[in-house]
């Protein structure tokens, strides 16, 4: 798995243009933490792409939790799941 | 979606155009700077200028981590990423960054191993997997991006990684800011604060600016709503005489910003004497290199890198666009010698780049750029 959170690229060499560049800008993508684990939680985002994030900023996660990824990793946490 | 789909709503919009309309002072200009290139790519993608009163412009800064980054620093990593053995990792869109001697991607089709990367984490798998290679990861970005490089040395330093390296390129964003407020080029009457930066850093680091220059700042989100939203409390703060730090980015930004970063980050970067940024020039203590802790992984240490400076093309006006001097359109190559496929500067690059935004969102049509040059 990797940290694919935009999707595919349109080719290597160029961030998804049409959603800004998710990767290295100031730029953070929702997930939903599916399995909870650490270092790394499984996550989903928005469409259905899952993979790891690692939670150590935002630790302790638990399945629900929804999250603030950016290059891989929770910078922040929106809400704590009721 | 949730947390995307309700600030999208284009009745609230229609509102928010009207109550900022309303508290504009008739005859006055006002120039508001977005720091963030991502709040340059919400403005243009969703047409927000269409909805402000026309005294009010939107003015572009150096909120791009790969617009800022100097043909040096890439003409350094392309030489790193050259060596027999080196497995050079970086995000997509620095792999396209001319030099003075090509871009990465160039260097890739070359012959050298360039890979980019979503995450530093995935780099630091290929240096798993590869253990007879030496696997680089060039790191760029500002206080958004550095937690995730300071975590993935944090890592390989716990597991003993030994063919793992860091190029640094972090920046930091407070020093730029200070520059620019300094700059007999540019007056502005408020700022829009960068709102993922500030999850990391908080609100304080901008105290400065209404406390010394006098002029309002609002930490936004990248939704087209938190954006209108961010200058309708600019504009209140401006007709009622203001200058305070508003968080209009709640939900996401914590006003003392994410302490546990804070401390990773303290950990593993120390701050840089000096640093060159494209446009703008040398500005002291405004990017990161590892500390001594981590000296071990600092790929500028283990490798022999030429550390020249590249003086950027005459036909490119980045610096003016960064600095917020010119509009993209007026650069005198815009949409015709530089474009996306083919960039002679760096904010053609990225899609977060003042030009890019222009250029893929139709601001202005490449024949109407021509003629206005």
């Amino acid at each position: 798995m990797n940290h694919a959170w935009v999707g595919p690229p349109p080719h290597e060499g160029s961030c998804a243009v049409v959603d800004g560049c998710l990767t290295c800008g100031d730029v953070a993508v929702p997930v939903k933490v599916l399995e909870a684990a650490e270092p790394d939680a499984v996550c989903e985002d928005e469409h259905g792409r899952r993979g790891t994030v690692g939670v150590e900023l935002v630790s302790p996660v638990r399945a629900g939790d929804r999250l603030l990824v950016h290059g891989g990793v929770a910078i922040s946490r929106l809400e704590r799941s009721a | 979606m949730r947390y995307v789909d309700e600030f999208r709503d284009a009745n609230l919009a229609r509102t928010l155009s009207t109550q900022i309309a309303a508290v504009a002072e008739p005859g006055r200009h006002y120039k508001v700077m977005e720091v963030c290139g991502g709040h340059t790519h919400t403005i243009y993608k969703h047409g927000i200028e269409d909805h402000l009163p026309e005294t009010i412009e939107l003015v572009h800064g150096p909120g791009c981590p790969v617009c800022v980054i100097p043909m040096g620093r890439v003409d350094d990593g392309i030489s790193i990423a050259r060596r027999p053995g080196v497995i050079f990792t970086c995000f997509g869109d620095m792999m396209r960054v001319p030099g003075g001697d090509g871009s990465l991607l160039d260097a890739k089709a070359q012959g050298a191993d360039v890979r980019f990367v979503y995450s530093p984490l995935d780099a630091l798998k290929v240096a798993r997997l590869n253990p007879e290679r030496e696997v680089v990861f060039y790191a760029i970005g500002f206080e958004t991006t550095a937690p995730s490089t300071a975590l993935t040395l944090m890592r390989a330093k716990a597991e003993g990684l030994t063919n793992f390296s860091v190029m640094c390129n972090h920046v930091t964003i407070v020093p730029p800011l200070k520059a620019l407020l300094e700059s007999p080029d540019l007056r502005l009457d408020a700022f829009i604060g960068p709102g993922h930066v500030s999850t990391v850093i908080g609100c304080r680091p901008y105290e400065f600016i209404p406390a010394d220059y006098g002029q309002p700042v609002v930490v936004a989100g990248f939704e087209p709503l938190d954006l209108l939203q961010a200058v309708y409390m600019i504009m209140l703060q401006l007709a009622e005489g203001r200058s305070e730090i508003e968080n209009q980015y709640g939900r996401v930004v914590p006003w003392e910003g994410n302490l546990r970063a804070l401390e990773v980050l303290q950990e593993v970067f120390e701050l840089r004497p000096y640093f060159e940024w494209r446009g703008l020039g040398f500005i002291s203590q405004s990017a990161l290199k590892l500390s001594d802790a981590y000296r071990d992984f600092d790929a500028e240490l283990r490798f022999d890198v030429p550390g020249v400076r590249v003086a950027d093309p005459k036909a490119c006006q980045c610096g003016e666009v960064l600095k917020g001097v010119i509009k993209p359109w007026e650069c005198k190559v815009f949409g015709t010698a530089c474009t996306p496929e083919t960039p002679i500067g760096t904010c053609m690059v990225s899609s977060e780049g003042a030009c890019a935004a222009y250029y893929n969102f139709g601001r202005f049509a490449r024949s109407t750029a021509r003629a206005g040059s």
